[in-house]
């Protein structure tokens, strides 16, 4: 093997070596956001701490339950600029976006915003 | 080429280009690439699934086109429904539970052969709880992807949730759960053809997608161990988009030419305030296929909830109470074998009879007819 070829082998490995010694990120306490889901406000548990929200696509329903730890931040933004609201002020009916996560179907809410309402009037969607 | 060649070469293109739309046809106008989507498309709507390729383990039907089957892909059928909901009336501002955590208001009637070897079931039982049930036909899916493309501004500009004009009919709009404008289904809830479509796949047939990726339960019961061998999703993305394709691109039954009594009628309807709730012409507003936009469909629709009286009320549905239904699009009607929702009527004049609410003029109107404008009204009717 000449010089040259001894040099590129150095380069290669050098960082490739200098990473495996790094120590490894901890776990985070909060798994990262994976879904969003946008659908209306079924149930809410204000003593528990969770929210159903009914969604889907077509006739295929499904509800999503969300913990909603104290951390989470939720804002009305139904109309103008978005208000900090408490989880009590959330109705059934309400149209939400949340923002969630967590390992199988223990979903963590990390952020809801209400958008909406399911309402007949005539105005464009929220 | 000779003279009579190029001749007969003429004949065909004129010919082609005036040959009557036929019922199950693709639009007219659409590109060489979107008309390869439409042929493509009925291939999967033509399917007939298996339990080793998805179906099931609860289904409706095998396929799309074991329902909208007469008299062409697309078509009507005769296979009726199980549909249920829970009705709060005494809960403000949400009265309606439409059985989500069930999985949606829709009841299968089949099982596979292993959910019925695990569970002993025949068909998915109903709840506890249940307030009512009601029966859905299988209408024709003619011209959907023209309604799918009317504004929502359009429909709403047709809404008086409060009567506001004082005519005695509202016309309310439904909205899905996100709060999208609602259009298809009896009640007006789904607020757009592909999500109509994506959705029955799981609905009707049990095959997950990647736009539904999870199989429903039982009542609200997980499904057995070993009941669902195929892996997820059972239908890929290429399949979605070219089915959808297809019933977009399914153009409206072409009205027949109307006789002179069929004429007559057309005024009858009008007169009667029928067009009132069954808008004759809705406008598509800007579509990326060109066979779509700025067209006038006449649909015979609003689109819209009306209060169709204590008699024929059944599920509530979103925004909709149980006397609450869409004005029934009208295009294709010849086709149609039974009238209403549910079916029970067994002729126009029939299901005009069972009208109430906000229709109960019309139908007294009706009523009051002469024989012979009464015959004129159906011959029109029997035109669309």
């Amino acid at each position: 093997m000449n010089r040259f070829k001894l040099l590129c082998l150095a380069l290669f490995i050098a960082p490739v070596a200098v990473a495996a010694q790094q120590p490894t990120a901890p776990p985070t306490a909060v798994p990262a956001p994976h879904d969003t889901v946008r659908g209306a406000i079924r149930a809410v548990d204000v003593r528990a701490r969770t929210v159903d929200v009914t969604s889907g696509v077509g006739y295929a329903l499904r509800v999503v339950r969300l913990q909603v730890p104290a951390s989470t931040q939720i804002t009305d933004q139904a109309d103008g600029p978005p208000d900090r609201i408490g989880l009590s002020e959330l109705k059934l009916g309400d149209v939400v976006r949340a923002v969630f996560g967590g390992p199988g179907t223990q979903f963590v809410a990390y952020t809801i915003e209400r958008v909406g309402r399911m309402e007949t009037g005539v105005e464009s969607t929220p | 080429m000779t003279r009579r060649a190029i001749v007969f070469a003429l004949a065909l293109v004129t010919t082609g280009a005036c040959r009557r739309l036929e019922p199950g046809d693709p639009l007219p106008g659409l590109s060489a690439a979107e008309r390869a989507r439409f042929d493509s498309g009925r291939v999967v709507f033509d399917s007939t699934f298996t339990p080793p390729i998805g179906l099931g383990p609860l289904f409706n039907a095998s396929g799309c086109a074991e329902c909208h089957e007469e008299p062409f892909s697309g078509g009507i059928g005769d296979e009726v429904e199980r549909h249920a909901a829970v009705f709060h009336p005494e809960r403000p501002g949400f009265p309606c539970d439409a059985l989500a955590a069930q999985g949606g208001p829709v009841f299968q009637d089949s099982v596979t052969p292993a959910l019925r070897a695990a569970l002993g079931i025949d068909k998915e039982d109903l709840p506890p709880g249940v307030t009512t049930i009601a029966r859905r036909t299988t209408p024709d899916v003619l011209g959907f992807g023209l309604l799918d493309a009317v504004s929502d501004s359009a429909i709403l500009a047709n809404a008086d949730p409060d009567d506001g004009n004082g005519d005695g009919i509202s016309g309310r709009p439904n909205r899905f759960f996100d709060g999208r404008l609602g259009r298809f289904g009896r009640k007006a809830l789904v607020p757009s053809l592909r999500d109509f479509n994506d959705g029955a796949f799981q609905i009707e047939s049990g095959i997950t997608s990647p736009s539904v990726p999870n199989e429903g339960t039982v009542a609200g019961q997980p499904l057995p161990d070993g009941t669902d061998p195929a892996p997820d999703p059972e239908l890929n993305a290429r399949a979605l988009v070219l089915n959808d394709a297809f019933v977009r691109l399914l153009a409206p039954a072409a009205p027949l030419k109307q006789s002179r009594e069929a004429r007559e009628g057309r005024d009858v309807f009008t007169q009667a305030g029928c067009a009132d709730c069954h808008v004759p012409v809705l406008r598509t507003s800007d579509s990326p296929i060109g066979a779509l936009r700025g067209k006038d469909v006449a649909a015979y629709t609003d689109l819209l909830l009306h209060d169709m009286g204590a008699e024929l009320a059944d599920i509530c549905f979103g925004l909709a109470t149980p006397s609450e239904f869409r004005t029934e699009p009208l295009m294709g009607l010849r086709f149609s074998t039974q009238f209403l929702h549910d079916g029970r009527a067994t002729t126009p004049e029939e299901a005009i009879e069972l009208h109430g609410g906000e229709a109960t003029r019309s139908r007294d109107l009706f009523r009051a007819l002469q024989p012979g404008q009464r015959a004129a009204l159906v011959a029109f009717l029997r035109t669309l």
